[in-house]
């Protein structure tokens, strides 16, 4: 199991789609750090309030604020769609070239084969969301220093304006740094579903294109039943609906409780697909 | 003492939906053989060979390899090589990267594997470190040839192996294939090239429309070919004549020559010929397999 793992994870590194991934999640938070230094502390229609720009201020006043900037703003499609990549592309990408079949043709279990790439998948997802951390927290802490942040805010003739000593709540930096572990971790965690239907989806199709959209799919459609009030508490089981749990860490200041029933989502859609794409794996005709 | 049966088709069958792919198929290769496995497009070979090395299912019947029946994985896969249409890679990697992560990816050290005697069939000098993307359909197929020569495999499961390749790389692909069946090697060749079958193979199975059709040595195929072949002055009477006999199947033309597929005397043939004013330079009993081949398919299935 480690030496296909090993060979899987070779493969899908040497690709240059990975590096190209890997490139944007590490530019990205770059260029957002770049440009919310550039802005400065002017505050335009808009932003002022709880419904404007709230991370973005807070990351003026600490390089370890922009890290949450950047989950915020990449895990609401960037990482879905990278994370949909590598899971589509486990099954249905060798099957695509052909290379399946001889895969196939040696004593290798289909739910070992199968176990290998998953992981390799589920270790992408990680790593990407840790570039993003990672990249978000070095840019930020260059352009905005190691400072506590107070989660209040003040505004004067239309800019932000020094809060005067003993008023708001001012967290210090090594709660900022747990804060940033385990915000990076749950968003990590909370593409799990999207890994295991992504994975389903590869295993039935033998177009890679067709089973990232799949995925990707699959949450659009989950984030728009998130939106339809009649569902009422079913939508507490899609899995979408706890993706921004962990932003309470940075606005508010305290671990949510929607952050433990997230993860449990996750489990448990994970599973379920993950069971799914092993049982039809294993009865699969191998036709390509 | 009866030779070991290395493959057995027994009563095999595969449907999708409606189409019977294969259709009760029942045949056997033993030890050392070079058997070729023969049928039109769409005759059940593929499928055959697919369900011979656990990538599909049969429908029913089962199929076994070196007297065990073969499920997807099975452990008996590890002395088989196969090359099943097209060889296919991981196209990013370069040839030596694909060789050795195909090896590595069931747990067995590269140390263990046949790699000099598998490059030196691939044949692919420094394009070997190149991505195979940039590799044409032959070296493709060198280099699955190669693949799957890396542990020394007892079966050699061949789909239509020599696709892509100029012939002078075929006539060394029908070398290496004695030379590996001289040593011990079984080979099943599914070909459409039925002159390298016929120079290659000891024992044929020819099918057609998912049944099998016939099953033997070449040499026996060709004996009972009942193809003739007739050099006369003028064809097309010499057709219009031929035609006309109850003993003859079919009749196709080439140049002065025509091709007769017919049961009965030759000498019946040749007698109606001269009878009707055509002249007969020679008469020859067909010996390519290609013939024999042809006329079992248009026989059609046995009742």
């Amino acid at each position: 199991m480690i030496a296909l793992f090993r060979v899987e994870f070779a493969k899908a590194t040497k690709r240059t789609r990975t590096l190209a991934a890997l490139g944007l999640a590490v530019g990205i938070p770059i260029l957002v750090g770049i440009a919310d230094k550039a802005r400065g502390n002017h505050v335009g229609n808009g932003d002022r309030g709880p419904g404007g720009d709230g991370l973005f201020r807070l990351a003026r006043q600490t390089g370890l604020v922009l890290p949450g900037v950047a989950l915020t703003l990449m895990s609401a499609f960037f990482l879905v769609v990278i994370v949909a990549m590598f899971a589509g592309d486990t099954i249905a990408g060798e099957a695509a070239t052909g290379n399946l079949r001889y895969l196939l043709l040696r004593p290798v279990r289909r739910g070992r084969l199968l176990a290998a790439k998953s992981l390799v998948a589920f270790v992408y997802a990680w790593l990407m969301t840790i570039a993003v951390t990672v990249s978000a927290l070095v840019i930020g802490v260059a352009l905005f220093g190691w400072h506590p942040v107070n989660l209040l805010t003040l505004f004067a003739d239309g800019r932000v304006v020094r809060i005067p000593a003993g008023l708001g709540v001012v967290v210090n930096p090594g709660r900022l740094v747990l804060d940033l572990l385990l915000s990076t971790a749950y968003v990590a965690f909370s593409m799990s579903a999207l890994v295991a239907i992504g994975v389903f989806f590869s295993t039935i199709t033998d177009s890679a294109a067709g089973a990232i959209a799949g995925a990707v799919g699959v949450y659009i459609v989950s984030d728009i039943f998130g939106a339809v009030t009649p569902l009422g508490v079913l939508r507490y089981g899609l899995p979408t609906w706890y993706s921004d749990a962990w932003q309470s860490l940075f606005e508010q200041n305290h671990l949510s409780h929607d952050m433990l029933p997230g993860a449990i989502v996750q489990v448990v859609w994970t599973a379920v697909f993950l069971a799914l794409a092993g049982w039809w794996f294993a009865r699969k005709d191998i036709a390509s | 003492m009866a030779a070991e049966a290395v493959v057995e088709i027994d009563r095999i069958s595969k449907t999708f939906g409606e189409v019977h792919a294969v259709d009760d198929v029942t045949f056997t290769v033993t030890r050392g053989e070079i058997c070729g496995l023969l049928g039109p497009n769409g005759a059940g070979k593929t499928t055959t060979l697919r369900m011979l090395v656990g990538l599909e299912r049969p429908s029913r019947g089962e199929a076994r390899l070196f007297g065990s029946r073969v499920l997807p994985s099975a452990p008996q896969l590890a002395r088989v090589g196969a090359l099943v249409e097209q060889a296919a890679f991981v196209p990013h990697a370069s040839g030596r990267e694909n060789l050795r992560w195909w090896w590595e990816s069931a747990g067995q050290r590269t140390a263990d594997a046949d790699l000099d005697f598998a490059l030196g069939i691939a044949d692919l000098g420094s394009a070997i470190d190149r991505q195979v993307r940039t590799y044409s359909q032959g070296m493709k197929q060198r280099l699955g040839f190669a693949r799957l020569l890396l542990g020394r495999p007892e079966l050699l499961v061949l789909d239509e192996p020599t696709n892509g390749l100029d012939p002078g790389e075929i006539r060394e692909i029908r070398e290496l294939l004695k030379r590996l069946a001289a040593g011990g090697a079984t080979v099943l060749l599914s070909s459409h090239h039925l002159d390298e079958v016929q120079q290659v193979c000891t024992t044929v199975v020819v099918m057609d429309r998912g049944r099998l059709v016939r099953s033997g040595t070449v040499e026996g195929l060709l004996t009972g070919s009942g193809v003739v072949r007739i050099e006369v002055d003028d064809v097309p009477r010499a057709t219009a004549v031929l035609r006309a006999l109850p003993a003859v199947r079919d009749i196709t033309s080439d140049g002065h020559d025509v091709l007769v597929h017919a049961s009965g005397p030759r000498s019946d043939l040749v007698a109606a010929l001269v009878g009707a004013g055509v002249r007969v330079e020679t008469v020859t009993a067909q010996q390519r397999l290609e013939d024999a081949f042809l006329g079992l398919i248009d026989q059609g299935l046995p009742a």
